[in-house]
């Protein structure tokens, strides 16, 4: 693969080529999601939830495990919830015992595909499960703030930019771009200077407005 | 398409309100007292505004432990001071009979002294504040219903919400508690939100939730348009001195109309929603920009704007010339029948028919059953062939329907859906507050929209708008 002379030199100080490449796809996965935000309207977790996730997909082996861990995390915070709501815990406290109860879960899958010769899921690496359990809080905060409701929206949505974003993030093409140019990075700054100085419609206001629009 | 993009620029998105309005109109400290309701709560009294009184205020653990459970009225608010989105609220109707540590809720459920504590140290740990942070609790008086909503709010008291910039009101909206929004006035969580005329104070268009525009409370036949809300120059008043007071340049205020003290102040708001727009169908950047430029020194000024620019006025100059009222091609009517019996609906009007029609069933609500089922006994409730007709005009069959009382004669109808022979009876209709004494014949409407159909006969003292909407 060709590289450009900087990414040489830190290969040459012994940084290894994947962790230069993920850190390198740090502000353009981070662009990618703000982009999303201001102009489609996509919401999801904030940036930071479906930044993390992305990376944490890109840590599992194959984006199936990754997504049956989120998936079951989101799973187990909302069914927590309803086991938890007679007994009126405090934030804190109620959020620890979720955390124990997606904990557990999770081994439990684990557990359950080595039963299966699930070989590839009991492999995953023990940071991005521990990443994904985290997000745990973030959807209970929704919960708390916006409803059940609003909290799975943003958890699909959150799903999705992270999907999308592992595909560009793995793109060999985009790979190997950066390998080449790795200062295109900077670009993202012009970038979102201009997303934030956006101020027109995003995509799903014109659908959320589309009735006025009728009677302008 | 390029219409669709020049129609859009119309309407105030969530970039162009952080961005444009509420960065720059809405300072740090402005924001900080809107967040926190005792604050704002205190600064608006002072300046003599109403505001739901302060009972009590717990800030620790310990006032927790060593309130006095009995210095409590009947009936009570308990908020978080940093509550967002109506969460966190609890309202207390009374206390229970014969005992001292329990009082009801607004769904008539019990709660003990127990569970309200649990409450507390709930808001105290800042379960119910934005990002946890500890909050403190207190107690306010409970607002009061006002008669005029009681059909049109769930177990909640509605308010209103008024969009207040550079001292014009811009847009409001009526905010009215449903079952799914779970007693609460907000959107987001069910609540429906009625568009206001900021001229007149009467409600235009609905929206139910987020998007969903609808006509009726859902599962009723209460029309949400029309309403006429009281003390509206006071609301508006209210929402430009609070915008004053707060230094809020972009301010979405909350006013509720007590039944004793009338419109009350009861939340701030620096990033009122954008859902307004969908209740008034009509886009709040344009009103912005439009109030911009205009230089207001005082509060009556500002309102004498607001109205003036985003108040519909052209219909009552038209009335003001015409002498006649301008309504609709439907409109909401009360009927008075027999016994003083009033029923509320909406009727069609219909230019093209001579005789207005009423449908059986509500004739028959309206105290006129007998004359309904003379009328059925002869089989008369029907599409009859031309020939029928004749043969009963020959029988004079209508020296046997008029012997009944209320059946003030009758009338043959042809139309493209056949012939009809129908009784008349004598009702008064109110329309727009014009009442009229009108003969109406009796017709099967059923599957109809309308259960009633005004013709030209009782149309004389009314212009019909083809555009207007009801």
């Amino acid at each position: 693969m060709q590289t450009s002379p900087i990414i040489d030199f830190f290969l040459g100080q012994g940084v290894p080529f994947a962790t230069v490449i993920l850190i390198l796809m740090l502000p353009i996965i981070a662009t990618f999601i703000a982009f999303l935000r201001q102009v489609v309207g996509i919401k999801a977790f904030g940036i930071y939830a479906p930044l993390i996730v992305t990376f944490a997909f890109l840590a599992t082996n194959g984006l199936k495990y990754g997504i049956a861990i989120f998936v079951t995390v989101i799973f187990s915070g909302m069914l927590m919830r309803f086991v938890l709501k007679p007994f009126r815990l405090l934030y804190l406290p109620r959020v620890a015992i979720m955390l124990t109860a997606v904990a557990m879960l999770i081994l439990g899958i684990l557990v359950i595909g080595g039963e299966f010769k699930r070989t590839g899921l009991a492999a995953v690496s023990i940071f991005p499960i521990l990443i994904m359990i985290t997000i745990v809080e973030k959807f209970v905060a929704v919960q708390i703030e916006k409803g059940d409701w609003a909290a799975i929206k943003l958890a699909i949505e959150t799903l999705i930019i992270s999907i999308v974003g592992f595909f560009i993030a793995s793109s060999s093409t985009l790979i190997h771009f950066l390998a080449l140019y790795p200062w295109i990075v900077f670009l993202t700054i012009p970038i979102n200077i201009i997303l934030g100085k956006w101020t027109g419609l995003r995509i799903s206001e014109y659908i959320r407005f589309r009735k006025i629009m009728r009677h302008l | 398409m390029f219409e669709f993009f020049k129609l859009s620029r119309q309407i105030l998105g969530m970039n162009a309100r952080n961005l444009d309005y509420i960065r720059p109109f809405n300072r740090a400290r402005a924001k900080k007292l809107a967040d926190n309701k005792l604050l704002s709560k205190k600064i608006l009294a002072k300046n003599e505004i109403s505001v739901p009184k302060l009972i009590a205020k717990i800030r620790t653990v310990e006032e927790l432990e060593n309130f006095d459970w009995q210095t409590l009225p009947e009936g009570f608010a308990l908020k978080p001071n940093r509550g967002f989105g109506g969460e966190g609220i609890l309202v207390v109707y009374g206390k229970k009979k014969n005992r001292t540590d329990a009082w009801i809720k607004a769904d008539r459920s019990i709660i003990t002294t127990e569970d309200l504590k649990a409450h507390i140290r709930n808001i105290l740990d800042g379960s119910f504040s934005l990002s946890g942070t500890p909050d403190i609790a207190f107690f306010e008086e409970r607002l009061q219903l006002l008669k005029l909503f009681k059909p049109y709010s769930y177990k909640g008291i509605p308010d209103i919400r008024v969009i207040v910039f550079n001292k014009v009101p811009l847009m409001a909206m009526l905010r009215l508690p449903t079952k799914s929004s779970e007693g609460k006035a907000n959107l987001q969580q069910g609540a429906i939100g009625v568009g206001i005329d900021i001229a007149t104070g009467t409600t235009t268009t609905a929206v139910l939730g987020k998007n969903r525009i609808i006509e009726y409370i859902p599962g009723t036949r209460l029309l949400l348009s029309g309403i006429k809300l009281p003390y509206w120059n006071d609301v508006l008043k209210l929402a430009v001195r609070a915008q004053e007071i707060s230094g809020l340049g972009f301010l979405g205020a909350d006013i509720a109309i007590d039944k004793i003290n009338g419109p009350t102040i009861i939340e701030l708001n620096a990033r009122p929603g954008l859902s307004i727009q969908v209740a008034n169908l009509s886009g709040l950047k344009e009103r912005l920009k439009k109030a911009a430029g205009i230089k207001i020194k005082t509060v009556e000024k500002g309102i004498r704007v607001g109205k003036d620019l985003f108040g519909g006025e052209i219909e009552e100059e038209l009335e003001e010339i015409s002498g006649k009222k301008v309504i609709g091609t439907v409109e909401k009517v009360k009927l008075i029948g027999k016994d003083g019996k009033e029923i509320e609906t909406e009727a069609r009007i219909d230019t093209g028919a001579g005789i207005s029609a009423i449908d059986k069933n509500l004739a028959k609500e309206l105290g006129f059953g007998e004359a309904v089922k003379i009328w059925e006994d002869f089989h008369l409730d029907r599409v009859l062939t031309e020939e029928e007709i004749k043969t009963l005009s020959q029988n004079e069959i209508w020296k046997e329907l008029e012997k009944h009382p209320d059946i003030v004669g009758v009338a043959k109808t042809f139309s493209s859906h056949g012939a009809t022979y129908r009784i008349e009876i004598r009702l008064s209709i109110i329309i727009d507050n014009q009442e009229i004494t009108s003969k109406l014949s009796i017709a099967n409407r059923e599957g109809l929209t309308y259960s009633i159909l005004v013709g030209r006969r009782d149309l004389r003292k009314f212009l019909i708008d083809v555009n207007k909407a009801n």
